[in-house]
C-alpha cells in the first residue's frame, strides 16, 4: 500500500464505519458509561489495583516492621497517616499492602472458580445424561454445607497457606456460575443454529466454545465480577477467623481481628480495614450490576416509559 | 403425597450419604492421613500401632467407612483428640444457642423484610424503595463482623448500652431479660446482612404478581386495594419467597457463624472455628455433618411448604415440588 | 327510546411516557341502552381495550390515565369519582368478563371461592350463603357438577371452563352491564360458538346490557343490536348492527366486512386485504387516521380531520365521502 492511498482508505472505511449500527460492545459500553455508579465503581477499583501495584514505593513503612517505642499513636502523628498498631506498625502502609492480598486472592478466586464453573456447566449442560446428573448431585451436596464451613474444615484439614486459601475458595466457589451456565446451555442447545452447526459437522468442542459460550458471555462476565466481590469478603471472613492469612503477612480482615483484641486502647483502627473492604467489594457490584444493565437489551428501555410498555407486552398476547 | 415423601426423603438421604463421602475422603486426603490427624505425634511406634488398630485405621478404607456410619447411626460422634471427651456432648449445647441466636434474626428479618416488600412494590422507586437498594448495597459488600466490631465500639464501649459478647452476663445465666440484651447486638448485625436481599425478594415477586391478568380481574370485582394486595397477590407472591427462604438456609448458618465469632456467642459456629484452630477433626466433622442436616431438613419442608400454599403443584407429580 | 345506560361522551385516554401523551383513546363517545349488546369492533391497536378499562375505571392501574370526556353510568359521570367510590359499582353493578379465562383466574384459590368474594365484598353475603349462591351461578353458566367444580382450582379445569367461570363471577352480582374484553378470542372455536351461546342466553334471560369488544365482525354480526366501528384510537363508524352490514358508510368498515371470508364474492375469488396495517399511535398521519389507507382518499383527507356525522338517522360515520355508493359493499 502506497503512503498516499493509506489515509484515503482509512478514511473511507471510517466512514463506512460510522454508518454501520454501533456494535454489541459499544452499545454496550456507550449504556455503561452512562451508569454514574457503574463508572464511580471502576474508579474506585482502579484506584485500589494501582495502590496494591505500586505499594512497595508509595508505603512509607515497613508493614511487618514493629516499632515498640511508638505503638497505638492516633493519624496524622509524624510519618504515619492513619497512626499505628499496637506493636508500633504503621496501618496505612499495612492497608496498602493488604489491598495486594484482597485484590490478588478476589481476581484469582473469581477467574479460577468461573473457568472451573464454566466448564462443568457447559458439559453439563451440552451432553446431559449421566454426566449432568452426577455433577448437578455434587452441586447438590456443596450447596447443603454452608461455604464457610466447608472452606474452614478443608482449611483446617490441609493448613492454612495463602495458596490453599486460594484453591479452596476456587474448589467451593464454582456452583453459582455451573448452574448459570447449565441453564442457558440447556435452553441454547436446542436452537436452529446448533443443529445447523452439527449438520455442517463442528466438533462439540467447536460448538461449545465457539457458538454456545459466546451467547452465554454476557451472564458469565457479571457473575464473574460479583464473584470478585465474593472472594474479596470470603478472604476477609477467614482471615479474621485466623484460618486465612497469617502473621506476618497482613490483610484487611487479620487487621480487623487484631484490632477488634485492641478496641478498648484504640477504637478507630478497626474502621479503616473494614471500609476498604466495603469501598471495593461495592465498587466491584457497582461495576457488576453495570455489566448487567448494558449487556441486557431488556434493560435498556427506560423506566418513564413503564406503563406503556407494560400494556403492550400484555395486550399483544393475544393481538389485542 | 406419600410418593413424593418417600421420594424426597430417598433423596436427601442420598445427598447426606454422599455428604459423609465426602467429608470421609477430605479427612483421608489430608496430608500423612488420618493417623497425623488422630494421632499424637510423640507417641511410640509401638503405642502408634495399638493405637492404630483401636482406631480402626488399619482397616480398608471402605470398612473403616461403613463403622464410622454405623456410629453415627448409632449416635456416637466420636471422641476429641485431646481430652477424649464425647463429641455429642460437646455439640450438642450450642445448637441451642445458635438456634436461638438464628431464629430471633430470621424472624426479625421476615417480620421486617417482608411488609417493606409489599410496600415498596406498591410504591416503585419511592423514597422507601431506594432506601431499601440503598441498605442492599451496603450490605452485600459489608463484612457483617466489621459490622459488628463497629456496633460494639459504639453500643457496648462508647455509649455502655448493651453487652459487649457472650450470651449471658456472669451469674445471671437463664434470665430471659438478660438474654434479650445479648441478643440485641448480634441479631442486629444478622438481620441487616439478611434484610436487604429479602426485601427485595418480596418486592419483584410482588411486582411480577401484581402484573398478572387475576390482579386485574381482583380489581375489576370492586376488591378494595388491600384486598386486591394481601389476599390475591400475597399469597402468590409467597411461592417464590419460600423456595429462596429454603436455599439460603446455608447462607444463614455461615453468617450465623461469623457473627458468633465477632460476640463470642457460644453456638456451634464459634465451636467449629474454636475446633478447626485446634484440629479437632471429629467436632468438626460432626458439626459438617449436623448443619448438612439442617440444611437438608430445612429445604425439605419449604418444598412441603410450597406445595400447600400454590393448588398447582401435585405432590404425586414425577420431578418433586421444586422442579 | 329507552334510557341510556351508559354514555360515554369524547373519551380521551393513554399512556403518559418520556415523549408524551400516548393517545390510545381520542374523543370517543359510545352510547349503550338497558337490555341492549353495543359491539366495539377493531383491529389490535384500535384502543378497543384501553377504552373498556377507561370504562371499568381500571386503567389507572395499568399505567395509563383518562385525559378527557366522561363515562355517564346511569347518569353518574364515573370519570369524576374517586376509585374508593367506583369500587362499590365496579364488579357489582358494572362487570367486566376478560379475553384469557386461564389468566384472569387467580391460581390460589377455588371457582367457588373467586365468585362467592363478589357476592361477599358487594352483597355482605355469609360465607355459606354466597357459596351457594356461587354454585347456582356455575349451575347458570351451564357447568356440569357445578358442587364439585366450585371446589376446584382453575388449573384443573379446561380454557372454555374457565371462562363460563369468569362470567358466573361477572353475574354473580346481578349486573346491569357487563363488559367482555374478547371474550372468545383465546378459546378454540367451538368453545367459543358456545361461549357467545352462553352470553346470548343470558342477555335474554337476566336482561343484562353487554359491551362487547372484539375484533370479529362475525362475532359482532351475532350479537350486536348497535356497532361502533374504532380505527387506531377513534370511533369512525357507529350505528344499528343492521345499519352498519346493510349500509356501512365508512371505507375502513367496508373493508373491514369485505375481508370477512364468506360474506362476499364466489368461491376461489381472492380474500379482500386492507392494504397496509394500522399505524402506530405514536405515528399517527395527520387529517383523517385512514387516508393512508384509504382507496378513496382526496386530498381533503391529509388535511383536515372528518367528524364524526350523523349521515341518516342513527349512524354516524367519520368520511369526508358522504355519500357512499352502495355497490362497495
Amino acid at each position: 500500500m502506497s503512503p498516499s492511498t493509506a489515509p484515503v482508505r482509512a478514511a473511507g472505511e471510517r466512514a463506512r464505519a460510522d454508518r454501520r449500527p454501533p456494535g454489541l460492545w459499544q452499545a454496550g459500553w456507550r449504556q455503561f458509561s452512562r451508569n454514574r455508579f457503574a463508572v464511580a465503581g471502576l474508579a474506585i477499583m482502579a484506584v485500589f489495583v494501582i495502590a496494591s501495584l505500586t505499594a512497595r514505593w508509595i508505603a512509607p513503612y515497613d508493614p511487618t516492621r514493629i516499632d515498640m517505642m511508638f505503638p497505638n499513636l492516633p493519624p496524622g502523628t509524624g510519618d504515619h497517616l492513619l497512626g499505628t498498631d499496637e506493636l508500633g506498625r504503621d496501618i496505612f502502609s499495612r492497608l496498602l499492602y493488604s489491598s495486594q492480598v484482597s485484590l490478588l486472592v478476589g481476581f484469582s478466586v473469581a477467574i479460577a472458580s468461573v473457568a472451573i464453573g464454566t466448564l462443568i456447566g457447559a458439559v453439563s449442560g451440552y451432553f446431559g445424561g449421566w454426566l449432568d446428573t452426577c455433577f448437578m448431585r455434587l452441586v447438590d451436596v456443596m450447596n447443603a454445607i454452608p461455604l464457610l464451613f466447608l472452606n474452614i474444615l478443608i482449611l483446617a484439614i490441609f493448613g492454612s497457606e495463602f495458596s490453599y486459601m486460594i484453591l479452596v475458595m476456587t474448589f467451593t466457589g464454582w456452583m453459582g456460575v455451573a448452574r448459570l451456565v447449565r441453564g442457558t446451555f440447556l435452553q441454547l442447545r436446542e436452537m436452529q443454529y446448533v443443529e445447523a452447526a452439527r449438520a455442517i459437522g463442528v466438533s462439540d468442542a467447536g460448538i461449545i466454545f465457539r457458538h454456545l459460550l459466546r451467547n452465554a458471555s454476557a451472564p458469565i462476565i457479571v457473575n464473574a465480577t460479583l464473584m470478585v466481590g465474593y472472594a474479596i469478603l470470603g478472604e476477609s471472613a477467614l482471615s479474621y477467623l485466623g484460618l486465612g492469612v497469617q502473621v506476618p503477612q497482613t490483610s484487611w480482615g487479620l487487621m480487623l481481628s487484631n484490632a477488634q483484641e485492641f478496641m478498648l486502647v484504640d477504637p478507630l483502627q478497626a474502621v479503616y480495614p473494614g471500609l476498604c473492604i466495603l469501598l471495593v467489594v461495592l465498587a466491584v457490584n457497582f461495576v457488576g450490576d453495570g455489566l448487567r444493565d448494558a449487556m441486557d437489551p431488556r434493560k435498556q428501555a427506560a423506566i418513564a416509559r413503564r406503563g406503556w410498555g407494560r400494556w403492550r407486552r400484555n395486550s399483544s398476547k393475544f393481538g389485542n | 403425597m406419600t410418593e413424593y415423601l418417600i421420594r424426597r426423603t430417598l433423596q436427601s438421604v442420598l445427598i447426606l450419604l454422599l455428604i459423609t463421602v465426602v467429608t470421609f475422603i477430605l479427612i483421608h486426603a489430608a496430608p500423612g492421613g488420618p493417623k497425623q490427624i488422630y494421632l499424637s505425634p510423640n507417641l511410640s511406634q509401638a503405642a502408634a500401632k495399638v493405637q492404630e488398630h483401636n482406631l480402626g485405621l488399619d482397616r480398608p478404607l471402605p470398612v473403616q467407612y461403613v463403622n464410622w456410619i454405623g456410629d453415627l447411626l448409632r449416635g456416637d460422634l466420636g471422641y476429641t483428640f485431646k481430652n477424649h471427651i464425647p463429641v455429642g456432648e460437646i455439640i450438642w449445647p450450642t445448637v441451642g444457642h445458635t438456634l436461638v441466636l438464628m431464629g430471633a434474626a430470621w424472624l426479625l428479618t421476615l417480620l421486617i423484610a417482608l411488609p417493606w416488600g409489599i410496600y415498596n412494590s406498591t410504591s416503585e422507586y419511592g423514597l422507601s424503595d431506594q432506601t431499601a437498594s440503598f441498605i442492599a448495597y451496603i450490605g452485600f459488600a459489608m463484612p457483617t463482623f466489621w459490622f459488628g466490631i463497629i456496633l460494639q465500639e459504639l453500643f457496648a464501649l462508647k455509649w455502655n448500652l448493651l453487652p459487649l459478647s457472650d450470651m449471658w452476663t456472669m451469674g445471671k445465666e437463664g434470665q430471659i431479660g438478660d438474654l434479650l440484651l445479648h441478643l440485641m447486638l448480634p441479631v442486629t448485625v444478622l438481620t441487616i446482612g439478611f434484610l436487604a436481599s429479602y426485601v427485595k425478594y418480596a418486592r419483584s415477586s410482588m411486582l411480577e404478581v401484581l402484573d398478572q391478568d387475576y390482579i386485574r380481574t381482583a380489581r375489576a370485582k370492586g376488591l378494595g386495594e388491600g384486598r386486591v394486595v394481601f389476599r390475591h397477590a400475597l399469597r402468590n407472591a409467597l411461592i417464590p419467597i419460600i423456595t429462596v427462604l429454603g436455599l439460603d438456609l446455608p447462607v444463614l448458618v455461615a453468617g450465623a457463624a461469623l457473627t458468633e465469632n465477632v460476640f463470642n456467642w457460644p453456638g456451634m459456629g464459634r465451636l467449629f472455628v474454636q475446633m478447626a484452630v485446634a484440629r479437632e477433626y471429629s467436632v468438626l466433622m460432626a458439626i459438617t455433618l449436623l448443619t448438612a442436616v439442617f440444611v437438608i431438613v430445612g429445604n425439605f419442608v419449604a418444598d412441603l411448604l410450597y406445595a400447600l400454599v400454590d393448588p398447582r403443584v401435585k405432590l404425586s407429580r414425577k420431578g418433586g415440588a421444586a422442579a | 327510546m329507552a334510557e341510556k345506560l351508559l354514555e360515554v361522551r369524547e373519551l380521551t385516554a393513554g399512556f403518559h411516557t418520556e415523549r408524551g401523551f400516548l393517545r390510545a383513546v381520542d374523543r370517543v363517545s359510545l352510547s349503550l341502552e338497558a337490555g341492549q349488546t353495543l359491539c366495539v369492533v377493531g383491529e389490535s391497536g384500535s384502543g378497543k381495550s384501553v377504552t373498556s378499562l377507561a370504562i371499568m375505571r381500571l386503567l389507572d392501574y395499568s399505567g395509563g390515565t383518562i385525559a378527557g370526556g366522561e363515562i355517564r353510568f346511569r347518569g353518574v359521570d364515573l370519570t369524576e369519582l374517586p376509585q374508593r367510590e367506583v369500587m362499590r359499582i365496579r364488579g357489582n353493578r358494572l362487570t367486566m368478563v376478560f379475553q384469557d379465562p386461564i389468566s384472569a383466574l387467580n391460581p390460589v384459590f377455588t371457582a367457588g371461592d373467586q365468585i362467592a368474594e363478589s357476592l361477599r365484598v358487594h352483597k355482605g353475603m355469609s360465607p355459606k350463603a354466597a357459596w351457594r349462591k356461587a354454585v347456582d351461578m356455575l349451575r347458570l353458566v351451564g357447568i356440569p357438577d357445578p358442587e364439585m367444580r366450585a371446589g376446584q382450582y382453575p388449573h384443573e379445569m379446561s380454557g372454555g371452563m374457565c371462562q363460563r367461570v369468569v362470567i358466573a363471577m361477572a353475574l354473580a352480582c346481578d349486573p346491569e352491564l357487563i363488559i367482555a374484553d374478547e371474550p372468545t378470542t383465546a378459546l378454540d372455536v367451538t368453545v367459543q360458538a358456545q361461549i357467545l351461546e352462553l352470553l346470548q342466553r343470558l342477555k335474554r334471560e337476566l336482561r343484562t346490557s353487554i359491551l362487547l369488544i372484539t375484533h370479529d365482525m362475525g362475532v359482532a354480526a351475532e350479537m350486536a343490536d348497535r356497532i361502533a366501528v374504532m380505527y387506531a384510537g377513534a370511533v369512525v363508524e357507529e350505528g344499528t348492527a343492521a345499519a352498519i352490514f346493510e349500509r356501512p358508510r365508512h371505507p375502513y368498515t367496508i373493508g373491514l366486512l369485505r375481508s370477512i371470508p364468506g360474506t362476499t364474492g364466489e368461491r376461489g375469488t381472492e380474500l379482500y386485504t386492507i392494504k397496509g396495517g394500522i399505524p402506530r399511535i405514536e405515528q399517527l398521519p395527520g387529517g383523517c387516521r385512514f387516508h393512508p389507507r384509504c382507496p378513496y382518499a382526496m386530498e381533503n383527507c391529509a388535511r383536515e380531520e372528518p367528524p364524526l356525522l350523523e349521515a341518516a338517522d342513527g349512524h354516524r360515520s367519520a368520511c369526508w365521502l358522504t355519500d357512499m355508493p352502495e355497490v362497495m359493499t
